[in-house]
């Protein structure tokens, strides 16, 4: 029998298949993840002042508005580079934590390794507080200030790209790089020519989260922002506490593009499979 | 020279630890001395408007969260929302990620990956958005539910507590996914097979065997889904309409609204170890259950 002809065979599919009920649950479970999602693509495109059942058509009058507003534009614009900036600092100080974490083996390596990932852990609206707090305290003038938002947002970005980077790193046979060392390398060559092109993937997947995390924060943000320093999710609740404007969902249409061509890179660039049982907040 | 060989043996020894430095040292000043910061000025004597270290060091923030029933209701309502959330996102969730751990066709295993974390990596401001349209009386639902004449008037969907749940479970529901997937995809299927073979049904086999198996996925999601949930502030503030008072909420409101930053601080200190307490107490308790497994 053909391989082929094995997987048709019942008997052979009857373990691994799922029965109705499962995939009655798993389009439930896509339901509560998606529907929300689509409809805000819908009231960024409906015709009328609000999204009402029935609708009332589609129209691009809203995306229009978005390139128009002065609010959720410059919040989108200001959202965009924050998360750059975030994402630039985060890899750096993030792949090179990793390097020693997944390197050397000292006394204390457990506890700092639960140090770079317990921001996971902090409740955010916490960490903001304590960062707030910190900021006015200490008298270094960072309270509502655009580095001080960078600093919080680094923090809880970092903990993505040590522990993307560190995967990368353990699938990495080190003989290689050792092997370019005794060549002749200097260790800075031998990290740049041998390990770096092997393990880019899982430092580019890392940064694609520091982004994208960067993007979506909330908790920390809302204890930094200022009208000049909005970033969207901010600028988005204080419109939501008062209307639905179908401006803020043009501008929640761009998020979700950057966010789903975001994932589709990173599902390029490694297997995705490996963030199932993964703790990420 | 015998000395500046052992010191430069010493130092290309520990030269790596520069790597880790940058990063340790932002850790230490902008995470460590904060965190500790709030504990320390948690206890110091509650004045509203000031924030510097007066050194009076009192637990009055502390007995006035326990007798004043505005702060103690949130600390329970806070708690068993956030238990009904996780144990719903467990019930929708587990069919999901049975599916993606059983799908072995790449191609589809990956969209329904990217679809999760899509989800869950997007702005939670915007898909709560999507979620108000949705649930406001001027919503979807109530709307399409007057168009047919089968209400009335509005039913109310928000700004109470069935709005704070549905939206803390859409807001979690990737995560408790993701946490069951790995565990899922790691039960031999010749466990499945081999209680098959012998002749239990579908659902015997599911129930007997694949469920203990899961457990140690269950046990994660489940905490991870209630750590999230009880520390979330935006979801209660747009789905509650400030209505369903939960912790972070009170948080925000003393720090920002009223400037009493002993309280506050308090009060985040008392979300944290509550929140860290029902993790330890509920991990124990559920080894115990699985037969030390999980």
């Amino acid at each position: 029998m053909s391989l082929k002809k094995i997987k048709k065979n019942k008997k052979f599919r009857e373990v691994n298949d799922v029965g109705p009920l499962i995939k009655f649950g798993a389009v439930i479970a896509l339901c509560v993840l998606l529907i929300p999602v689509f409809i805000v693509v819908l009231t960024g495109l409906n015709a009328g002042d609000h999204l009402t059942f029935p609708p009332e058509g589609l129209s691009t009058r809203w995306i229009i508005a978005f390139f128009k507003s002065e609010v959720f534009l410059s919040a989108f614009l200001f959202s965009f580079g924050l998360a750059l900036i975030t994402m630039v600092i985060s890899t750096i100080l993030g792949t090179m934590a990793a390097i020693f974490i997944t390197r050397f083996d000292l006394p204390g390596m457990v506890f700092l390794r639960a140090l770079f990932l317990s921001p996971l852990i902090l409740p955010g609206i916490v960490l903001g507080l304590a960062l707030y707090v910190f900021y006015i305290t200490s008298g270094s003038g960072l309270a509502r200030t655009f580095p001080g938002m960078v600093i919080g947002h680094v923090l809880v970005t970092l903990p993505y790209v040590i522990g993307t980077v560190s995967a990368a790193l353990f699938n990495f046979d080190v003989n290689l790089e050792q092997a370019a060392r005794s060549l002749g390398a200097s260790p800075l060559q031998a990290f740049r020519k041998v390990t770096l092109p092997n393990i880019s993937n899982g430092v580019m997947a890392g940064s694609i989260f520091a982004f994208i995390v960067s993007s979506g924060q909330f908790d920390v943000s809302l204890f930094m922002a200022t009208p000049g320093n909005t970033p969207l999710p901010i600028a988005l609740y204080w419109s939501l506490r008062y209307t639905f404007e179908p401006t803020a969902a043009a501008a929640g249409i761009f998020a979700i593009l950057l966010v789903i061509t975001s994932m589709l890179i990173a599902a390029k660039l490694v297997n995705l499979k490996k963030f199932s049982g993964v703790k990420f907040s | 020279m015998e000395l500046s060989g052992k010191i430069k043996r010493i130092y290309i020894y520990y030269r790596p630890i520069f790597l880790v430095l940058p990063a340790f040292i932002i850790f230490l000043i902008f995470f460590v001395i904060p965190v500790a910061g709030l504990f320390v000025l948690a206890f110091d004597k509650p004045v509203a408007g000031v924030i510097d270290i007066q050194a009076q060091w009192t637990f009055k923030s502390f007995v006035r969260i326990y007798s004043r029933s505005l702060y103690f209701d949130a600390v329970v309502t806070s708690v068993s929302l956030a238990a009904i959330v996780s144990f719903i996102a467990l019930i929708i969730g587990y069919p999901l990620a049975y599916l993606i751990a059983k799908t072995e066709h790449v191609g589809r295993n990956t969209f329904l990956m990217i679809l999760v974390l899509s989800a869950m990596q997007l702005d939670m401001v915007i898909r709560l958005f999507g979620l108000m349209v949705l649930f406001g009386d001027n919503g979807i639902i109530n709307g399409a539910l007057l168009y047919y004449n089968i209400i009335e008037k509005p039913i109310g969907l928000m700004y109470n507590r069935l709005g704070v749940v549905v939206g803390l479970v859409q807001f979690s529901l990737p995560f408790m996914i993701l946490s069951l997937v790995g565990i899922i995809r790691g039960i031999p299927p010749a466990v499945v097979e081999a209680s098959r073979s012998l002749g239990a049904t579908p659902a015997k086999a599911f129930w007997n065997i694949i469920l203990p198996l899961s457990m140690p996925g269950i046990l994660a999601g489940t905490l991870l889904v209630f750590a999230l949930s009880i520390s979330s502030y935006i979801v209660p503030a747009l789905m509650g309409g400030w209505k369903v008072m939960m912790m972070p909420l009170h948080i925000y409101q003393q720090i920002a609204e009223m400037g009493k930053w002993q309280f506050g601080s308090a009060l985040a200190v008392v979300l944290f170890c509550t929140s860290l307490i029902i993790v330890l107490v509920y991990q124990r308790v559920a080894i115990r259950f699985a037969g030390g497994r999980a």
